[in-house]
């Protein structure tokens, strides 16, 4: 083990920031989950109906998870951190890891390490120590935030070290997959395989009520039950799993080849058809798997919401403080719902907008684009191009995602009327959300170097989006946000003027963007 | 030669903030000829491409491409071009193959029947992915799609980082056919050796100002070259002639050893008064270029140098 506080410097340098975020991120949003839950029920009658609403059917079961325990605050606190704990957990564990091994052995930096003082073995060891080290500092958070809302000490504590196990036997999947494949893209495909497996057994077992659930790491998590029976021992399985996994990445690193893989992908074709040699072409190509992660998200996010419409508008119906906390009047419930789940989708569909901006960012400061520009392509070409391709994948997030929400939701409610309004509702947003392009193209466009903004600028739109009803912040403020001048539709009115005024700044955007182009150096780096 | 320039740039100057790049940069590239451009980093060399490829806007000075302005008709004029960056970046999901395509679609027009053969000659495996390649592979990618283009002028930026002997090699013989096939090449290099043998013209370049531009011919024509003769009799009235410098002379075992500079116009008289002294062993070191670059790189320039500058205009 030669190195391995050597190597555990290292990675603190240039880990701590994600490492920090990762931490406060996941923190405040549990605790955010807690304080909010523990706000809206606070009477027993309260918790008896929320508890009563999710546990019909069998929607809400294998999305979230069968929580024990369910009639009481920690309860509540599980089934609704359920869905992202179960994201976001193995999510920190894989990604730590992904950047600490195969991502640092592909760049070529570890060539450099291990050709100093630091034996082979080395790298996945400390790859596992980063992430478990970052994996208990969460779990600290979430124990020390629970308590604080006034769930038992020693129910936060479990519950807290069961979603750290889950999220450390997803950082040993990744050290394994770090030392089998052969690129840092692998470690994620493998781990985010592994992780959906994990959720349909978990979600199979869980709606059937069978020893399915115990097949996954998911699983095991649920049924340390915090909120109910306490099984501690529980925390043991994926503890030895992940010892186990670990201990083979470490065995097969000590006897491997630098820069080697089981898994080696095969060659490609040797030529370029038309289609990739026209600037769309290319651009197409680059940005497709942006396009597909997102529509997928997008996707997943309004058929779960459509699944669920009934079970929500039956729940507001029965706790109406739990609706207006979101936007909701027993009125029309199904439209109220339906506008929180669009402004939702809108928040995603412009989180999209900038990435995929981000990306000629990319292309530019990974040296790409001077070739590019060095061609016979003028610039106000290329721009073009990839704006058409990063359009082209917006409308088609909006579109299919409003198709399916108007889809899903009538086969829960069983009124197929809306449909139409429920599509026109996620059109209704494409000025706002272009309005994000434009600012995000604009700011790549004339000061590259300040792009980070356009980040910025997405996160002041998804706080007041997310959380400016609740918090009621101040008009002037509300109004910041492009989201807020859509109207909420369908329950609010659509007025053509705030969308035409956005439509217009969208594309006074783009005209300065285009021109801004023409006239920078490239490249900044 | 009376060809117009392919390139021409005058007193070129630019200034990132307080950091000034180019300080006054003169260069003229001939219709048909490799022209090396050498400089320590950090000279400016990159800057200038960039320029010239409309990339990066002058401050100051001139700048011409095909006689055009290369900011203003960037796009028009990159039919006529193809170029090679100092770091050759590719798309990671392509194939080589791909990228060569990609790359020949961004420049002019590609020329299918070299191209098969490049991929041949720099033994380039085209159906691997451009994340599994090597650096010196990644650059092969570069070269062959720039090499088979069908265009007047290269421009290389340090083209051959990462080759290995036997392709570069390989990279020279292409570069001299496409010479002979009347295509002008501008070749950024650190490699002396390389220039040497590929370079009609030269300009050396340091601190954003041009310090040296001319033939190699012209170079070796005005650099020095060292004398060191061993002979019967004293060249008494050496020391004094015209074009020679560094004289020292000294009497060992009877015989008179003399070192000395001489600048090429006056070698054969020099000899002949060094016959006259009964010569026992004479070497004549012809100028090295390794010699001229360094010292042109260094902080002191040379006299001979400024010499130059002034005669090759």
């Amino acid at each position: 083990m030669t190195g391995l506080g050597r190597l555990l410097g290292v990675h603190w340098r240039t880990q701590w920031l994600a490492i920090t975020v990762w931490v406060v991120a996941l923190g405040m949003s549990m605790i955010g989950t807690a304080a909010g839950i523990v706000s809206l029920y606070d009477t027993p009658e309260k918790i008896h109906t929320y508890a009563a609403a999710v546990t019909v059917g069998s929607s809400l079961v294998a999305i979230n998870g069968r929580v024990e325990g369910i009639d009481s605050l920690g309860g509540i606190v599980q089934d609704e951190f359920g869905f992202l704990a179960a994201i976001l957990m193995p999510l920190l564990g894989i990604s730590l890891v992904a950047r600490t091994t195969r991502r640092e052995e592909e760049s070529g930096r570890l060539e450099s390490l291990l050709a100093g003082r630091v034996s082979r073995e080395v790298p996945p060891v400390a790859a596992l120590v980063v992430a478990t080290a970052a994996i208990l500092a969460t779990a600290f958070t979430f124990a020390v935030g629970l308590a604080l809302t006034g769930i038992p000490l020693s129910r936060s504590i479990l519950y807290a070290a069961s979603l750290a196990a889950l999220a450390f036997v997803f950082a040993a999947i990744a050290v394994l997959a770090g030392q089998v494949t052969l690129h840092a893209r692998g470690v994620y495909t493998v781990g985010l395989l592994a992780l959906a497996v994990a959720y349909v057994l978990r979600g199979v077992g869980d709606v059937t009520k069978t020893w399915i659930t115990w097949l996954s790491p998911l699983g095991w998590a649920e049924k340390a039950a915090p909120f109910a029976a306490m099984r501690w021992w529980t925390l043991a399985i994926p503890l030895v799993v992940g010892l186990a996994l670990s201990a083979a990445a470490v065995a097969y690193a000590a006897r491997r080849d630098l820069g080697s893989s089981l898994s080696r992908r095969g060659g490609g074709p040797a030529r370029a058809g038309a289609w990739l040699q026209n600037p769309v072409g290319l651009a197409v190509r680059i940005h497709l798997p942006s396009i597909l992660g997102w529509l997928a998200g997008a996707l997943i996010l309004a058929a779960m919401m459509g699944a669920l419409a009934k079970q929500f508008i039956d729940a507001v119906l029965g706790n109406p403080a739990m609706g207006t906390a979101i936007g909701v009047t027993t009125v029309s419930p199904l439209d109220g719902f339906v506008a929180v789940i669009q402004l939702y989708l809108g928040i995603v569909v412009m989180g999209y907008a900038v990435q995929s901006v981000g990306i000629l960012r990319g292309e530019e400061t990974d040296g790409r684009l001077e070739p590019r520009l060095a061609g016979r392509i003028p610039r106000w070409q290329w721009l073009l191009a990839h704006l058409a391709v990063v359009l082209g994948g917006l409308v088609l997030i909006v579109v299919a995602a409003s198709l399916t929400l108007a889809l899903t939701t009538a086969w829960s409610t069983g009124q197929a009327a809306r449909m139409r309004v429920i599509l026109g509702s996620g059109l209704a947003y494409l000025p706002a959300e272009l309005v994000l392009v434009g600012i995000a193209l604009a700011l790549f466009a004339v000061k590259p170097r300040l792009f980070p903004l356009a980040w910025l600028s997405y996160g002041a739109i998804a706080f007041i989006g997310f959380l400016g009803p609740a918090l009621r912040l101040a008009r002037w403020v509300l109004d910041l946000s492009p989201t807020t001048h859509v109207g909420n539709p369908p329950l609010g009115t659509v007025r053509m003027l705030p969308l035409t005024v956005m439509s217009a700044i969208a594309l006074g955007l783009g005209l300065l963007a285009v021109v801004g182009f023409s006239m920078r150096r490239v490249p900044q780096g | 030669m009376t060809a117009a320039p392919v390139i021409r740039t005058h007193g070129l100057t630019k200034t990132f903030g307080a950091v000034r790049a180019l300080d006054g940069l003169d260069l003229e590239v001939t219709s048909g000829e490799v022209h090396g451009f050498l400089g320590p980093n950090g000279a400016g060399k990159s800057t200038t491409i960039r320029i010239l490829l409309g990339l990066v806007r002058a401050t100051g000075g001139e700048a011409e491409l095909f006689g055009a302005d290369p900011w203003r008709n960037a796009a028009h004029l990159h039919e006529r071009l193809a170029y090679v960056a100092g770091d050759v970046a590719l798309w990671p999901g392509l194939t080589g193959g791909q990228c060569i395509d990609v790359l020949g679609a961004t420049q002019g027009t590609l020329n299918e029947r070299r191209r098969a053969e490049l991929v041949d000659r720099f033994d380039l495996d085209p159906t691997k992915r451009v994340r599994d390649y090597s650096k010196g592979n990644r650059q092969k990618v570069a070269l062959i799609a720039a090499l088979a283009a069908d265009v007047e002028l290269l421009v290389l930026d340090e083209p051959t980082s990462g080759l290995d002997p036997l392709m570069e090699q390989a990279f020279q013989e292409v570069v001299r056919e496409r010479r002979d096939q009347g295509c002008t090449v501008l070749l950024s290099s650190h490699i002396l050796d390389e220039v040497e043998s590929l370079a009609d013209t030269v300009s050396i370049i340091r601190r954003g100002r041009t310090v040296t531009t001319g033939t190699l011919a012209e170079l070796r024509r005005h650099t020095r070259t060292t004398v060191h003769a061993v002979t019967a009799l004293d060249p008494a009235d050496l020391a004094e002639a015209p074009g020679v410098s560094d004289f020292v002379a000294e009497r060992l075992d009877g015989h008179v050893d003399t070192r000395f500079t001489i600048d090429a116009a006056h070698l054969d008289e020099v000899i002949g008064q060094l016959h006259h002294a009964t010569i026992f062993t004479l070497t004549v070191a012809p100028p090295s270029l390794d010699d001229l670059f360094l010292h042109a790189y260094g902080d002191a320039p040379q006299p001979e140098a400024s010499i130059l500058q002034g005669s090759s205009r």
